[in-house]
């Protein structure tokens, strides 16, 4: 249940990788090589193991087709956890090695394996590969923040408090907890009233106004396309901050700080028969709520149909590309959008000379160098609740536009972008009343619901769509 | 000054735990840690640097104290500098103690139980117990924090070192009222394990004695203390989880059914679990998951009320703990609806859009691993499908190309299991084709040109398809073509075909499908129109083709047509052109053919192609390769060629150690005169390098403008097997002027009476100066000192092919050198009373210092000589 060693790499836009940040946990190095016997693979020095890495990974030599070691086809690409071959100044394998990537940054431990080393053990049955793998998520969102996309001076920072960071979170290599966001270094400390503990997660003292913010969230995936032998799907998840009593809430996960729950909300199941007799609320979560904002809870749902149900049409004629699109707005939706925009991406084509394109609504965006047409459906649909869009498009630039291997020939699909405030599909909401809080201040209580679109495709029903729905085929 | 010594430590300490070894060539470990721990007693640095100075010593104590007498000192060292810390850094202070813990465990002081590693022990007790913090501002809270920490670590590194402290640290815990109260779970937990393995290891261990543990009594349990001896560490058994579940044997603790104390303890700590951080939450429920195990009298069912919630969580280390839970306990623990929703949670958490994909991949692996309450049979770590699921429930993760690479591979790898198991059963399914439709969707994208890292994650599918379903004729003879297809549109993914046939052919080993793609391979390559071809895809081709000629069961004479009509086709200027590379590429199929067992249908076109190529490539290198293969070909056996391509594999299939394992297959050596005395040395070939046979000696003709000795450098040119070509430098090979010696051209039907009257005309025409270019003729003596025998022996030793006179006429030998092209030189040699005179005569004065040097060469063994 602890950790060898952890990197932090940086390598930006495939080049000039380096390691910029490393530790060596000495003392579970120590038990590793006891535990190991005859099989130990010592940690090789930080060059070895980035380049190492980045073969691993796939993204060593980016300028050669085909490298042996990267591109093996028996290489277990699948597995969470990498193998390092290492050559020098020994041969032997180092494994686990555990690694995210998000934008710039690699992230890497070694978990030690405390199971005898031969034959090797499953990952399933060594814990230290799951809490690798929450450590370094945690050390993650503490370096990128929750955007994503720091910039390099708050890169830096956040790398230099990283030494005092461990001191706290994995002071000898076993992670204790992930670093906290926000609140860095020795906070007051609360002690307990009377017999109740606190929770070790609630490391500070609450100052400033009582405010209990709940918001919902729905997030929104759609495949559309418009074709009979090829099943539309799509599918609901959602954040929420509290409990809701609507619609049936499948795959629900709860924060570690829910202190109980009701075993009825947990049996309903995406993955399987809904049968109609699940549990319909109210979802009731006790909880006690860490410092910083959280996520309580997540579920999916199935609605029975999309909010904008779209076609597009496009036909090939003389040179040009004759486009035909319709969207309609479901009537439980409502028509009050914070922003609503359609994409329609045009790839492997010449650059777009002639558009002659109009639409029933909205405004039309026509970015010639990037091949692609912005709708902006405004903040309404018309009272019919239906938009289209006709015209033709001649690609008679000399200069190729964007390419991609995927839209070829007549599968192109448009993405759409919507927000709506106050609303959700399944129905979910929060009951602001429901909110109870056993504190002496009487906190204000404000909740939201917002329902965002996530990948939102419509395909073109006249080309071939690149995937098929699994359902219908098992 | 102080900014720059502590600029300098920093980038010195980031030297060091960048390359230690690296760093440490520049010094010494023992100088570095002398320095540290001056700089560390001294008050020059602040302690933001001092605590920088500590890191090597946590990071790599094993390279700064690699004894236990060092780790010793250093310890106390570092342990005086704790005392002498003042309260208010904290941090320094934390950080030493982390040190402390690094350097005592790594030099093995605390499993000898050494002097500091005693004192730092009850060091960490005391702060352990300190709580007057709780009643200041808690500044020093940290401080008991990593007390306990380095607590944990020390008793991870020797189980039982705490066990006798038991009943302590369990008050500790149960009174600290603070957040800390994480810390001290976290220790009680691991020593409380410990304590227990250890009593399952103790023959005759049973209530009495675990009762005992836990009150903190032990002297009344055993008689004397010592015989709860500490676990030997050096035993990793001891330091590994317990292998729950079916493959796992548990110890045990018989003690009947009370244990009260533990069950007390257990509920206790399971109460307040959950206010734990999830990774202590996680660590905590899977040490006492291994009490449990340990100790038959608990039932599992403490754990039941905490079941629900951990169901429910979205953190990846509790749930994987709940299933390590169901793993050791099954159905007395879990139900059968509890093992159908933790599967379908399973199922759901690896598609989940929340989660990251290593969350996702880790998942999946679990459903591959999953803990059933009823194993049909022991899977020893291997994949295995859970009976309940289904390929409804698994229809949820099929593979899509909207997956990232790393994704998509695990749902192929888990749905192709699916309807693997499926087809077995009955029809051949529905999914099979979906997942057939997918591979093909995904080389679509590489038709239309995808990104490299799409071209290798298609051939990683398709290997994973093929290891599963190469029985699938349809399949199986349908991916055949539409690879061929694919590999003729890009044939620069002739790399990654050549590697997807070596691993089915290696690993698949019952199909015969990597022979079947190589022979269809062949068949595009060499029915394509030649006028279409261009140079690029030609290189690639002469790959396939060579691996194509691998297989002995492929019939080679389309390749042979090809490469024919490649070489010889008027519109191809491929000869004319001398391409290396391309020339290599032919040869390298060449090669491979040598050996094919089909060689004797088709020695004559091969002959035929090798001869074209010997007689009109541009390119010397490859026409010297063209002509030796040829010459194997015509001139060995085929066993013999076997036998020499035999060690040519060998050599290629273990590249690591390519290098020692060389062979050649000949020599270029290549000459460079130092001056313009002789004419230019054409290079020499020296074929047919044999590592059984003896060496081939290689003479050298030399063509003397003037007869003098010279230096020739030298060089050789080789190929290896893998086509590379090879240049090194041999060393310098001089040419003395003894060497250029020969006997004048006589007609050997003379006798001795012609020679001599030769001999005496030359002698005659140089003293009297009288020949046509008579301004050349000089005459010269040598001395020196020889008795009559050392003068016989040294004619014969060195003059003997030249001598004119009679070897009988003792003290008056004759000799004539002739010097190529046009020089001569007469020696009279005889004995005098003083000494041997050598006469010199000679129609060329340029060679007198020559002919000096040269016999002076007798004198430096022969005592002292002159030249007048």
């Amino acid at each position: 249940m602890s950790l060898r060693a952890l990197w932090i790499v940086s390598n930006e836009r495939g080049q000039n990788a380096s390691v910029r940040f490393s530790r060596m946990f000495a003392t579970v190095e120590h038990r590793a090589k006891i535990l190991a016997g005859s099989s130990y693979v010592a940690v090789p020095e930080e060059s070895i193991v980035l380049q190492l890495l980045l073969t691993e990974l796939g993204l060593s030599d980016p300028n050669k087709s085909y490298v042996a070691l990267r591109d093996d086809c028996l290489h277990h690409q699948r597995s969470p956890a990498l193998e390092l071959h290492i050559n020098s100044p020994e041969r032997g394998v180092l494994w686990p090695v555990l690694a995210i990537s998000q934008g710039p940054l690699i992230l890497a431990c070694l978990p030690l394996v405390d199971a005898p080393a031969e034959p090797r053990p499953p990952l399933a049955s060594l814990l230290s590969i799951s809490q690798g793998l929450t450590f370094l998520a945690g050390v993650q969102s503490f370096l990128l923040g929750s955007g994503g996309k720091p910039d390099s001076e708050g890169l830096a920072s956040r790398l230099a408090m990283l030494p005092s960071v461990l001191l706290q979170v994995c002071p000898l290599g076993t992670p204790l907890d992930v670093p906290l966001l926000g609140q860095p270094a020795a906070p007051a400390v609360p002690t307990s009233v009377g017999n109740q503990k606190l929770p070790a997660w609630k490391t500070g003292l609450h100052r400033g106004r009582a405010v209990v913010n709940v918001a919902l969230i729905e997030t929104v995936r759609s495949m559309q396309y418009g074709n009979q032998s090829r099943q539309d799907l799509w599918d609901v998840y959602v954040t929420l901050t509290l409990p809701p009593n609507g619609s049936p809430l499948q795959d629900i996960l709860v924060h570690p700080c829910v202190t109980s729950l009701d075993s009825n909300i947990l049996t309903s199941n995406s993955v399987d028969n809904y049968d109609g007799s699940a549990f319909s609320g109210p979802y009731k979560f006790p909880f006690s709520p860490p410092m910083e904002p959280f996520r309580l809870c997540s579920y999916t749902s199935q609605v029975p149909v999309p909010p904008i149900l779209g076609s597009y049409h496009l036909r090939e004629e003389k040179n040009q590309l004759h486009v035909s699109v319709t969207f309609k707005l479901h009537e439980s939706v409502k028509n009050n959008f914070e922003y609503c925009e359609a994409h329609l991406p045009f790839f492997n084509r010449n650059q777009m000379g002639n558009v002659d394109v109009k639409v029933s609504s909205g405004q039309l965006d026509v970015s010639k160098e990037k091949n692609l047409l912005v709708w902006g459906l405004g903040q309404k649909f018309p009272k019919f609740r239906e938009v289209t869009m006709e015209g033709t498009i001649s690609f008679s630039g000399s200069t190729p536009g964007p390419s991609d291997p995927l839209c070829t020939e007549l599968t192109a699909y448009i993405k759409l972008y919507f927000k709506v405030a106050d609303m959700t599909l399944s129905g979910c909401c929060v009951d602001q009343h429901s909110v109870q809080v056993y504190s002496s201040a009487k906190p204000r209580i404000v909740t939201s619901r917002d329902l965002i679109s996530k990948d939102y495709f419509i395909w073109n029903s006249t080309g071939s769509a690149p995937v098929s729905s699994g359902q219908i085929m098992l | 000054h102080r900014a720059i010594m502590a600029a300098n430590w920093v980038e010195r300490i980031s030297a060091f735990s960048c390359s230690p070894s690296r760093f440490l060539c520049g010094s010494t470990a023992e100088a570095f840690l002398a320095e540290l721990l001056c700089e560390l007693r001294q008050d020059r640095a602040t302690y933001s640097v001092k605590v920088l100075l500590l890191s090597p010593l946590c990071e790599h104590p094993n390279l700064l104290c690699p004894t236990d007498s060092l780790g010793e000192e250093t310890a106390l060292e570092l342990m005086s500098m704790f005392v002498q810390c003042p309260p208010k850094f904290v941090q320094f202070g934390c950080r030493l103690l982390l040190a402390l813990t690094s350097v005592l465990v790594c030099s093995c002081c605390v499993s000898i139980h050494s002097r500091a590693s005693q004192d730092f022990l009850d060091l960490l007790l005391q702060i352990a117990q300190d709580t007057s913090d709780l009643y200041s501002d808690g500044a020093v809270r940290p401080l008991r924090v990593t007390a306990c920490d380095c607590l944990r670590e020390l008793e991870a590194c020797s189980p039982g070192l705490l066990s006798q402290r038991l009943e302590l640290l369990s008050g500790l815990r149960q009174r600290e009222p603070s957040h800390l109260h994480q810390a001290y779970t976290g220790l009680h937990t691991l020593v409380l394990r410990n304590a227990v393995y250890q009593l399952t290891q103790e023959p005759d261990a049973g209530a009495q004695h675990l009762k005992a543990l836990l009150g903190g009594n032990t002297t009344v349990a055993w008689e004397a203390e010592q015989d709860l001896v500490p676990i030997d560490n050096k035993d990793s058994a001891v330091l590994s989880s317990l292998t729950l579940g079916p493959m796992g044997t548990v110890p045990t603790l018989q003690t009947g059914p009370d244990c009260k104390e533990l069950r007390s303890i257990l509920s206790s700590l399971l109460e307040e679990s959950y206010l734990l951080t999830p990774l202590c939450q996680a660590a905590l429920l899977h040490r006492l998951t291994e009490v449990v195990a340990m100790v038959p009298a608990v039932p599992p069912s403490v754990f039941r009320a905490q079941l629900l919630r951990l169901l429910g969580t979205s953190e990846v280390c509790l749930l994987h703990a709940t299933l390590l839970m169901k793993c050791a306990f099954t159905d007395s623990l879990f139900s059968a609806e509890d093992e159908a929703f933790m599967l379908k949670r399973l199922v759901a958490l690896s598609q989940h859009p929340l989660l990251g994909t290593p969350e996702k991949l880790f998942y999946m692996d679990c459903i591959l691993h999953f803990p059933e309450n009823r194993p049909i049979g022991c899977s020893d770590g291997d994949e295995t499908l859970p009976v309940l699921l289904t390929p409804r429930l698994a229809s949820a993760i099929v593979p899509t190309v909207f997956n990232d690479s790393a994704t998509m591979l695990a749902r192929l790898n888990l749905l192709s299991m699916v309807c693997l198991e499926e087809g077995e059963e009955g029809e051949e399914g529905k999914g099979i084709a979906y997942l057939y439709e997918h591979l093909t969707s995904l080389l679509h994208i590489l038709e239309n040109g995808g990104s490299r890292e799409i071209v290798v994650t298609f051939f990683r599918a398709a290997f994973l398809f093929l290891f599963y379903f190469c029985h699938i004729e349809r399949y199986a003879s349908s991916l055949v073509g539409k690879l061929c297809n694919l590999y003729l549109c890009h044939t620069n993914l002739a790399p990654h075909l050549i590697n997807l046939v070596d691993q089915t052919q290696d690993k698949l080993t019952e199909s015969n499908w990597a022979v079947e793609l190589l022979k269809a391979l062949q068949g595009v390559i060499t029915e394509a129109p030649f006028t279409k071809l261009t140079l690029h895809d030609l290189s690639w081709h002469l790959k396939m083709l060579a691996r194509v000629a691998e297989e002995g069961q492929i019939p080679q004479h389309s390749t042979l047509r090809f490469l024919s009509g490649v070489i010889t086709s008027s519109s191809s200027s491929l000869c004319a052109s001398g391409n290396w590379r391309l020339g290599n590429g032919l040869l390298g199929v060449c090669c491979c053919l040598l050996v094919h067992p089909a060689l004797d249908s088709l020695l004559i076109p091969l002959a035929d192609i090798l001869q074209h190529l010997t007689c009109h490539y541009r390119d010397t290198d490859i026409q010297d390769h063209a002509r030796l293969y040829y010459a194997i070909l015509t001139t060995l056996s085929r066993e013999k060629i076997a036998g020499v391509n035999l060690n040519l594999y060998d050599a290629e299939s273990c590249p690591g150690e390519a290098n020692a394992a060389m062979e050649i297959f000949s020599i270029r050596l290549h000459f460079n005169l130092t001056d313009n005395h002789y004419e230019e040395l054409s290079d020499i070939s020296v074929p047919c390098l044999f590592r059984e046979r003896p060496s081939p000696k290689v003479s050298l003709r030399l063509k003397p403008r003037r007869p003098y000795p010279t230096t020739l450098h030298a060089s050789a040119i080789f190929t290896t097997q893998d086509g590379l070509s090879w240049l090194t430098v041999l060393p310098d090979i001089y040419v003395t002027f003894q060497q250029v010696f020969l006997s004048p051209p006589m007609s050997p039907a003379w006798g001795r009476n012609s020679k001599l009257s030769l001999f005496e005309g030359l002698w005659e025409e140089i003293h009297s100066g009288s020949g046509e270019d008579s301004s050349d003729y000089v005459t010269s003596l040598f001395c020196c000192q020889l008795k009559e025998a050392g003068l016989l022996a040294l004619v014969k030793e060195h003059f003997l092919p030249f001598l004119i006179s009679d070897l009988r006429a003792k003290e008056d030998f004759k000799v004539l050198l002739f010097l190529p092209p046009q020089s001569h030189v007469l020696l009279h040699i005889g004995s005098k009373e003083d000494a041997v005179h050598f006469d010199i005569a000679t129609d060329n004065w340029h060679l007198l210092p020559h002919i000096s040097s040269y016999l002076l060469t007798f004198q430096s063994t022969r005592g002292a000589a002159a030249l007048h």
